[in-house]
């Protein structure tokens, strides 16, 4: 046993191996992505871990091997949950051999985009037991527990963590990790068992998915996982706390100075099944009780209708109540709020009063939207989008182009500005495709990139070529799942991912038989707005352009060199054009007395010139197009 | 000693750098700690934050707006977003870089001025540590790394110092770059010494 700083993810993934694994699944999403990141950065013999093409597929890999009896991981962000549940619930309904464990982390706050979901609501509809740690260390045992409840009951078992847990760097004990242990496959045929055939099977299926959660319930009490503190003196405070807003309470009780000893506390981290014994116990001890939990009222709601059946007649404060949000992260001053609502008397702490006050200052940070990388090939596929509808002879306001998910979507920001919206997975296909039944007369363009596409996008593109949609598809392909930090997927170069094999955008384009494909290098303007322009000029039919270059941070980790970008000062007017155009980030103004790239006037003659930084620049070149005086060159490598 | 602490920035800054730095002292040190980074979805030139919570034992990670007892802000503007976190009488450490996003340079959006924002922080009740990168020393005629020489700073010229030692930082940075040890560990006594 070693002590280590590790992240919440980190934890998660070592204690699965602590728990022997032989297979691990995912897609990436932040903020769960980092658990199967740490897995595959270590030598791992004897296990399979692999980024899947998406959630569903993950999920059912890690489940057929536990079908086999395998201890099995898989791992999304919450999003992920919505595309895997088709099947999961499925599975739910026959149950596992192997241990089979979903690690879902949820992000209140939505520190990286996409609904402020409640993963919760999945474990409740699917009857399956959820678990949910406070910190890393929690992190690190309750994978452990998970399996053994998992193989114990026979059902899988979603573990949850929210973005503060799974990131969150603290020390945790790890002990070695334990080998796969050597079973024997299950090859069991059993229709009655492994399918849904027939209401019969269907419903004991569901017979028995309800005793396993009743076992479970069982298995967790006997365990001892929901900790309860009660208080010597009855009749007082009661507090039911749950995953990342529980460590905050010592903390807030500490502050707030009430006595730690008058209140009772139940430290719940199993969400699903509700903790019934352990909050009836505290119901009946306490006279008011606080709930304190991030996004929905799950327990809280329980724990109403558990407080009508034993005659609770006490207060329950949490959200449904108003007094606490369903919206954002639970941090100190949240739990302050509900420790002065319950207690119903101000404390003695100030926090609460300086929140309102601090955004009274009289100056603002400067907006800083989250922008495209120098060299992102993704520049180039915007500009030309834009420069095609011009070629086009059409209105850019009225033409629709949808989004999709990871770093295309930051074609919304200045200075592009040009895409629409952002539902899911895939979605800009079908988005699309309600446009131009809803009788849009301008063409529809649809934008998405090669992970997006290979996951959700290749339903959508197949039904716009079935029904004959007219709609031009972009696919900004760089060759690798760049959003969340640079994963692999299936068409990553064959170089970049060793042991596995390359499928070929385009050839899964072209085998579905869209009316149009062209092959473009966004890097050559020219040709990209062209490939576009033609499919916006002839919209009979589904035309594809796949815009293809490697994401410019992998290709510059390879020491791909695609030359410089110089400036000749003496031609520079400082028009701004190219800041302008391209809101590169590796373009600046020359710094000036201010530090605010400002020339000073009158001042000292200095550089009066655009400024490239030779670290950020790639030499991509696409700035030098927009250069009206030809101040901007491409030197090749 | 504790020390709950906020490190602002701009991705490429080095700031997630110094947290973890920080973290790995502490634990040399056996003192608890806590790290909880935020870097939305930019891979460079976005908004960054790190929450540090040093000699705390069982706390969560975040730290609420009004208790940081030090921010330290490795960029002007950036600053502003760090200041509502800091306690009265908590010490902020600017190093007054300008990295002004596009729209600032294209004159579309305003950018505070360093009187702005030091008139802020002395609204807030902040103590005040400027570094102003034009004073960035240099070694063997290059420019040593801004972001190892606020960490310097901050140990060697404010509270934190009370929890991290100078000494067991520099052995920190020693044992992270056992290669660039002396460009490093100049950067950081630079700081330490001012």
């Amino acid at each position: 046993m070693i002590k280590k700083t590790v992240t919440g993810n980190q934890a998660v993934a070592r204690g699965a191996l602590a728990a022997g694994i032989r297979v691990v699944t995912g897609y990436p999403g932040t903020p769960s992505t980092g658990c199967l990141t740490h897995l595959l950065s270590l030598d791992l013999l004897d296990r399979h871990v692999e980024w899947s093409a998406n959630e569903k597929v993950a999920f059912e890999i890690a489940a057929g091997a536990a079908w086999a009896g395998q201890r099995s991981l898989v791992t999304m962000k919450m999003s992920g949950v919505n595309v895997a549940f088709d099947a999961l619930i499925s599975i739910a309904y026959s149950g596992t051999n192997g241990g089979l464990v979903i690690y879902v982390a949820d992000d209140p706050g939505v520190t990286a985009g996409m609904a402020e979901q409640d993963s919760r609501a999945f474990a409740r509809m699917a009857d399956l037991p959820m678990l949910e740690p406070a910190d890393p260390a929690e992190a690190y045992q309750l994978i452990q527990t998970a399996f053994e409840l998992s193989e114990t009951v026979g059902t899988p078992v979603f573990l949850r963590l929210t973005t503060a847990t799974a990131l969150t760097h603290a020390p945790v004990e790890i002990d070695d990790p334990v080998p796969p242990a050597e079973r024997d496959v299950i090859l069991e045929k059993d229709i009655g068992r492994y399918t849904k055939a027939g209401s019969v099977i269907c419903r004991r299926q569901h017979e028995e998915l309800i005793n396993r959660l009743g076992r479970a319930e069982m298995w967790i009490h006997e365990h001892g996982l929901n900790r309860l503190d009660l208080s010597a003196s009855s009749g007082g405070l009661g507090i039911v706390a749950c995953g990342a807003a529980a460590p905050y309470l010592p903390e807030a009780l500490g502050i707030s100075g009430l006595s730690a000893e008058d209140v009772s506390v139940l430290r719940v981290t199993s969400t699903v099944p509700f903790p019934r014994r352990e909050v009836e116990r505290l119901l009946g001890a306490c006279s008011t009780v606080l709930v304190l939990e991030e996004l929905e009222p799950f327990i809280e709601r329980d724990l109403i209708v558990l407080a009508r059946e034993v005659g609770f007649d006490g207060r329950v404060v949490g959200k449904l109540d108003g007094t606490l949000p369903r919206i954002g992260e639970y941090t100190l001053p949240i739990i302050l709020k509900g420790l002065e609502t319950a207690s119903s008397r101000p404390l003695a702490h100030e926090s609460s009063s300086a929140i309102d006050e601090a955004d009274a200052g009289g100056v603002s940070p400067a907006p800083r939207p989250i922008t495209i990388c120098a060299g992102c090939p993704h520049r180039g596929t915007y500009l030309a989008i834009d420069a095609a509808i011009d070629a086009a002879g059409l209105d850019r306001d009225n033409v629709m182009v949808t989004g999709d998910i990871g770093c295309t979507i930051l074609g919304m920001n200045p200075p592009f500005d040009l895409l629409w919206n952002e539902v899911s997975m895939g979605s800009s296909l079908g988005i699309a495709q309600g446009y131009v039944h809803a009788g849009s007369k301008m063409p529809v363009i649809a934008t998405i990139g090669d992970s997006t596409f290979f996951h959700g996008g290749m339903p959508g593109l197949v039904n716009a070529i079935q029904h004959r949609v007219p709609l031009t598809l972009v696919i900004l392909d760089n060759g690798w799942t760049a959003m969340t930090g640079m994963q692999i997927n299936p068409g990553t170069d064959e170089s970049q991912q060793p042991g596995s094999r390359r499928v070929d955008l385009e050839d899964v384009v072209r085998g579905l038989g869209p009316d149009r494909v062209t092959v473009v290098d966004p890097y050559d303007l020219e040709a990209t707005t062209a490939a576009i322009a033609a499919c916006l000029k002839e919209p009979s039919g589904v035309g594809v352009v796949i815009s293809r270059r490697e994401c410019a941070i992998q290709a510059s980790r390879r020491r791909v060199d695609y030359g410089t970008v110089t400036v000749n000062a003496e031609a520079c007017i400082l028009c701004k054009q190219c800041l302008r155009i391209t809101g590169c980030p590796a373009l600046s103004l020359p710094p000036a007395a201010d530090g605010l790239g400002e020339p000073p006037q009158g001042g000292p003659p200095g550089p009066r010139s655009i400024v490239i930084d030779p670290d950020l620049c790639n030499g991509c070149g696409l700035c030098v197009s927009f250069c009206p005086t030809g101040a901007l060159a491409k030197e090749a490598a | 000693m504790s020390c709950d602490l906020v490190l602002v920035g701009v991705g490429g800054q080095g700031v997630l750098t110094i947290a973890d730095l920080m973290i790995r002292c502490a634990f040399a040190a056996d003192v608890p700690a806590t790290y909880c980074p935020t870097k939305g979805m930019a891979q460079r030139g976005g908004f960054v934050k790190a929450e540090v919570r040093l000699g705390r034992e069982g706390v969560g990670p975040r730290i609420a707006e009004g208790a940081a007892d030090l921010v330290i802000a490795m960029e002007r503007s950036e600053a502003l977003k760090g200041l509502p976190l800091l306690r009265p009488e908590g010490t902020l450490v600017l190093y007054d870089h300008v990295w002004a996003p596009t729209g600032v340079m294209l004159g579309a959006d305003a950018y505070p001025k360093r009187e702005q924002v030091l008139d802020e922080i002395d609204r807030a009740g902040g103590r005040l540590l400027l570094l102003d990168p034009s004073d960035l020393p240099s070694v063997d005629g290059q420019a040593v790394r801004p972001n190892i020489y606020v960490l310097g700073a901050a140990v060697g010229r404010t509270p934190l110092g009370e929890v991290l030692a100078v000494e067991a930082m520099a052995a920190t940075i020693e044992a992270r770059w056992p290669k660039a040890a002396s460009a490093n560990l100049a950067a950081f006594q630079a700081g330490v010494r001012e």
